[in-house]
């Protein structure tokens, strides 16, 4: 069922892989790591939005009709991301952006995947100009998830420790 | 000398234009050039003319003096509307103001394309966004009959040109005015609002509203329940369409391009789902 969806989810993706090789002018070539993300997907799905040690982003391009969810589960003690899905419904490079967010935020701390900058993830994935917004919303999406992690947590039960992960978020 | 030749008949050919602003700067600082440098050496003359053609502030030097006689409506480019007057490059007649100037109707030689002529324009309509859609077909048609390159084939080599570029950018016109998004667009950056390519958004209402829909669309077994999304959309569509539209009249952009937004994921939603069905 999971793979349905992930396969109808990226189905909506790459509309136009890379064209066949005796096309005349320039070819715009996916490269094979996007390709890979979008064969061979990893982390798609959903957590429960009100699980306590779940933060949820959401960001959207609204010039593109792309909007990207990126969730962390979220270890209490040590502060560590110890799983991570995403959904996103726009073009191959967004959802190759967000799918390769997921894989490094994983293992991490909070405080760390807040520095992945998206021109790390744009260069990984070789995307070209056109594309570099994907990136810049797949690092907004990392930092909208633990925004909404750590003002759950404060919420919940009002712990100083959280404020200066929230203030770096907001950055 | 050659320059001063081409001073007098500059001059000449100033008179037959309506008296503007910029054809009586260039005749003055022609002149003053002329006289400043009145015994000197050909030598002069060659830095005078070269001084001129790289003053910042005349932009119209820049282009070879040629172009000057032939293409007069560069001249007023960047004069508003009122003052603007077409001339025929082949007859020379100029343009009544009634019907745009794509077509010479007293030669009917095709003109070059000018982009002061907006796409509204060409279709002989207001600038609004609730135009009506049947017109638009119609006036298209009569102007492929008159512009699209299949028809011009006696014509000159330089008309077809034009002819190519005319016809493309009447496509053009038609699509983005049928389509209301499209005309949204552009009529807000005709108002010089520029909707941003690489906008980001966190309004969590609206992406969860959107984030909902999408994933209804991708989980939505068979016809039946796919068109009732799509009539839901289109209910949509219809809503946030008539917000642009107030929004826009009483120049409240920030609201036009809200409406913008939403109605570019509704599209898209709608997209998926016209490739589902």
């Amino acid at each position: 069922m999971l793979r349905h969806v992930t396969n109808r989810i990226l189905a909506q993706g790459l509309r136009c892989p890379a064209p066949p090789a005796g096309a005349a002018g320039a070819a715009r070539m996916y490269h094979e790591r996007v390709v890979d993300h979008y064969d061979n997907p990893r982390n798609v799905g959903s957590f429960d939005k009100n699980d306590p040690t779940v933060g949820t982003g959401l960001v959207g391009a609204p010039a593109c009709g792309d909007v990207m969810k990126l969730q962390i589960k979220v270890d209490d003690e040590s502060g560590k991301i110890v799983d991570a899905c995403f959904k996103t419904f726009g073009c191959g490079s967004a959802i190759a952006s967000s799918s390769v967010a997921t894989e490094w935020v994983k293992g991490k701390h909070m405080e760390e995947v807040l520095t992945i900058k998206n021109t790390e993830i744009a260069k990984h994935l070789s995307l070209p100009p056109v594309k570099l917004h994907c990136s810049m919303l797949a690092e907004d999406a990392i930092k909208a998830a633990v925004k909404d992690y750590a003002s759950r947590r404060a919420k919940s039960d009002g712990t100083p420790e959280t404020a200066p992960i929230k203030k770096a978020a907001d950055a | 000398m050659l320059l001063k030749k081409r001073i007098y008949s500059f001059a000449i050919q100033s008179r037959a234009i309506k008296p503007h602003i910029y054809s009586s700067s260039i005749i003055n600082q022609f002149s003053s050039s002329f006289s400043s440098s009145s015994s000197s050496s050909s030598s002069c003359f060659r830095f005078s003319k070269s001084k001129f053609f790289g003053t910042p502030t005349n932009v119209l030097f820049t282009r070879n003096i040629e172009d000057l006689f032939v293409k007069n409506k560069h001249l007023f480019c960047s004069q508003p509307k009122s003052v603007e007057n077409f001339k025929c490059w082949n007859c020379g007649v100029e343009a009544d103001n009634a019907t745009p100037f794509l077509f010479c109707q007293a030669c009917r030689t095709v003109q070059p394309v000018n982009h002061s002529i907006d796409y509204f324009r060409i279709f002989g309509l207001e600038r609004k966004y609730n135009i009506e859609g049947g017109e638009l077909e119609g006036k298209y048609k009569d102007w492929q009959k008159k512009l699209h390159p299949d028809l011009v084939h006696s014509k000159s080599q330089r008309e077809r040109e034009y002819a190519a570029e005319q016809s493309a950018r009447v496509i053009d016109a038609y699509r983005t005015l049928a389509d209301p998004l499209s005309r949204a667009i552009y009529i807000v950056n005709l108002e010089g609002v520029v909707v941003d390519e690489e906008e980001r958004i966190t309004d969590p209402e609206l992406l969860a509203e959107i984030m909902e829909l999408r994933e209804a669309v991708d989980e939505a077994e068979g016809a039946q329940s796919l068109n009732q999304i799509q009539a839901q959309l289109q209910e949509k569509l219809k809503y946030w369409s008539k917000s642009f539209e107030d929004a826009f009249l009483s120049k409240n952009y920030e609201d036009a391009l809200a409406s913008i937004r939403r109605m570019t994921y509704y599209r898209r939603a709608n997209e998926e789902i016209v490739k589902k069905l």
